[in-house]
């Protein structure tokens, strides 16, 4: 190679470089673009207009969030802790990252994660895609640097295929690499429950007596009072607000809490211990509960409301409103197995090629 | 153009992103010490006593735990309201006897040892219990239900808290003499307890036989108040001698 040709050829790299970071024509996909079906009881799923999805971004996506590589160790992929056998979630209290770390909270559903305005408990980013990149870098969970992980993935001729027809472009990049997952992720909705049967198909008969019972509970604003939040609406329901609370989980014996939550993005001090509402379909596959992953089941959880949860100066004062006798706890938990929806369909490990 | 691919590739591969997020932080106080009253040993005198009930008992209440099976099973058989217990011989449990004047300007150190309140078989033990301003008070669960204590102070601080099988203690403590705090579990209607909560350790609570001891006192004149869940309170005053006992006995006459 000539000196003058290693110059060019570091300008163009040193180029690359400067965009990695930033959408751009080169990070738009370039194949087919799928519509996502939506099952009963959901919205439209938003996309995003620089990343509508492709059957060739999904597969991509699929096989990166299958895949061990995308952390430090070679131990952890995106679906360690997000498994299509639990919910997309890990059945554990606190997840375990590279090097065998325990994480600071529960590891969410990623079930119709694509509808909400904010990822994560404390909603620190604003798209799936800014999700997407966090735990791939995040020291506890994935751990892997964009350099390493773009050596590894790009010298892997399938990746380099894949990226092509995905992209158009030879060698992946961050962008792409968040691009695709979040795709992916798109593609990983869930309703059609019993309750969706019921409450929107019109079938009487889809939810039991006492889960019928469980969802005038759930609505009522002077007994379960669980609507204020986990929403139910006219023509969709996605069981979650989409805004933060405070629950008064993690209290400690000052009343200080173990983890602020939406405060440490915001600085508000109203946000003080305040975690997204979760959406409550397929919740009886994901156990344990709660940020910290504190209750075990989901009598756990109606005890703890059903007592006001914990006294701390940011205590959400929804929580005081709520009335629950026996019957109406065991009612609401019948209520929200009828929860549990259709799994995605593709969603799995994909298949050697 | 080939042969710069690996150079090119390798200058890709190193694109990327960072991102950070910043933990929250923590902050230390410190308080002064007060001057504390020193209690002389040679000099200090007890009140003893007992709190006596007679008349017409008032009839025994059932309490309905069907809400809670779990707490139907920790209790054989019919359960009773626990709130007013007398023996054989009138004596009258659970009565709350402090100082309530004759202390004016000392200021006690909060005791070492911490009090505890027990919630198990679905009650509290003890029903009724006293601490001091700035003792520690230990909540513990032993239950396989969960429950909320819930003081609803009205001069301290409210608050309420759940605790599930299993989970640890709970340390508390009061910043202000409150006489008494009623105290109830959010989740199961017929757990009571009252808290009373002193400025000064000269506080008891009458045993099974109605009997209280208060030990430890500077010699003086001291009036001494008497408080039960469902009576009105008595008053008494005594003076403690040097290295001597006083005696005190409250009657409480049903109408």
């Amino acid at each position: 190679m000539s000196a003058s040709k290693l110059k060019s050829a570091m300008i163009v790299g040193i180029l690359a470089l400067l965009v990695g970071c930033g959408s751009s024509e080169k990070d738009r996909p370039i194949g087919a673009v799928v519509a996502i079906s939506v099952p009963l009881g959901l919205p439209p799923v938003p996309i995003p207009a620089d990343n509508v999805p492709t059957a060739e971004t999904i597969a991509l996506g699929r096989k990166l969030f299958y895949d061990v590589r995308l952390s430090n160790d070679n131990t952890q992929s995106c679906a360690s802790c997000h498994d299509s056998k639990l919910g997309f979630s890990d059945g554990r209290r606190l997840s375990i990252g590279v090097h065998g770390l325990a994480g600071v909270r529960n590891a969410p559903t990623l079930l119709n994660a694509a509808y909400l305005p904010l990822q994560f408990w404390d909603g620190r980013a604003a798209s799936l895609e800014m999700q997407t990149a966090l735990p791939i870098q995040d020291h506890r969970e994935m751990d892997v640097s964009p350099a390493r992980l773009l050596f590894r993935l790009n010298t892997d001729a399938t990746y380099r295929a894949m990226c092509e027809k995905a992209f158009g472009s030879r060698l992946l990049d961050m962008v792409e690499v968040e691009k695709s997952i979040s795709a992916f992720e798109r593609t990983l909705l869930s309703g059609d429950s019993p309750f969706d049967r019921f409450y929107f198909g019109g079938d009487k008969s889809a939810l039991t007596a006492a889960q019928i019972r469980g969802l005038l509970i759930f609505q009522d604003p002077g007994r379960g009072n669980c609507a204020v939040c986990h929403s139910i609406r006219k023509n969709d329901a996605l069981f979650t607000d989409g805004k933060f609370h405070n629950l008064g989980i993690g209290v400690g014996d000052d009343e200080s809490l173990t983890d602020n939550g939406r405060f440490g993005q915001t600085g508000t001090a109203s946000d003080t211990g305040t975690f997204l509402t979760p959406t409550l379909r397929n919740v009886a596959l994901t156990a344990p509960y709660m940020h910290d992953g504190s209750e075990k089941t989901l009598e756990a959880v109606m005890d703890y409301y059903a007592g006001h949860g914990n006294s701390n100066p940011y205590l959400d004062p929804e929580m005081t409103k709520i009335h629950l006798s026996a019957q109406d706890k065991s009612d609401l938990v019948e209520f929200m197995k009828g929860l549990t929806g259709a799994m995605p369909q593709q969603a799995g490990p994909p298949t050697k090629e | 153009m080939k042969k710069t691919f690996p150079l090119l590739s390798i200058l890709l591969i190193m694109a990327g992103c960072s991102h950070s997020s910043a933990p929250g932080g923590a902050s230390a106080s410190s308080v002064a010490v007060p001057n504390y009253f020193h209690v002389d040993a040679a000099t200090a005198g007890t009140i003893s006593g007992s709190v006596h009930f007679s008349g017409q008992r008032p009839a025994k209440k059932t309490i309905e735990m069907s809400n809670d099976p779990a707490c139907v099973n920790a209790n054989q058989g019919a359960v009773y309201d626990d709130s007013m217990i007398i023996d054989d011989h009138n004596g009258l449990a659970d009565a709350f006897v402090y100082v309530k004047s004759g202390l004016e300007g000392k200021t006690f150190a909060p005791a070492a040892a911490p009090v505890t309140i027990d919630q198990h078989g679905c009650w509290f033990h003890p029903r009724v219990i006293g601490v001091q301003v700035g003792q520690e008070l230990d909540v513990v669960n032993s239950d396989p239900v969960t429950h909320n204590i819930h003081p609803m102070a009205q001069v301290n601080h409210e608050w309420n808290h759940s605790q599930g099988p299993g989970d640890p203690p709970m340390k508390r403590r009061f910043t202000k003499q409150e006489i008494m705090i009623p105290v109830k579990c959010n989740i199961h209607n017929w757990m009571h307890a009252h808290i009373g909560v002193v400025d000064h350790p000269y506080f008891a609570v009458s045993a099974s036989d109605g009997s209280f001891t208060i030990p430890n006192l500077p010699p003086g004149t001291y009036t001494l108040e008497v408080w039960h869940d469902h009576l009105p309170t008595q008053e008494q005053q005594v003076t403690v001698p040097a290295h001597g006992n006083a005696k005190i006995n409250f009657n409480f006459k049903a109408k």
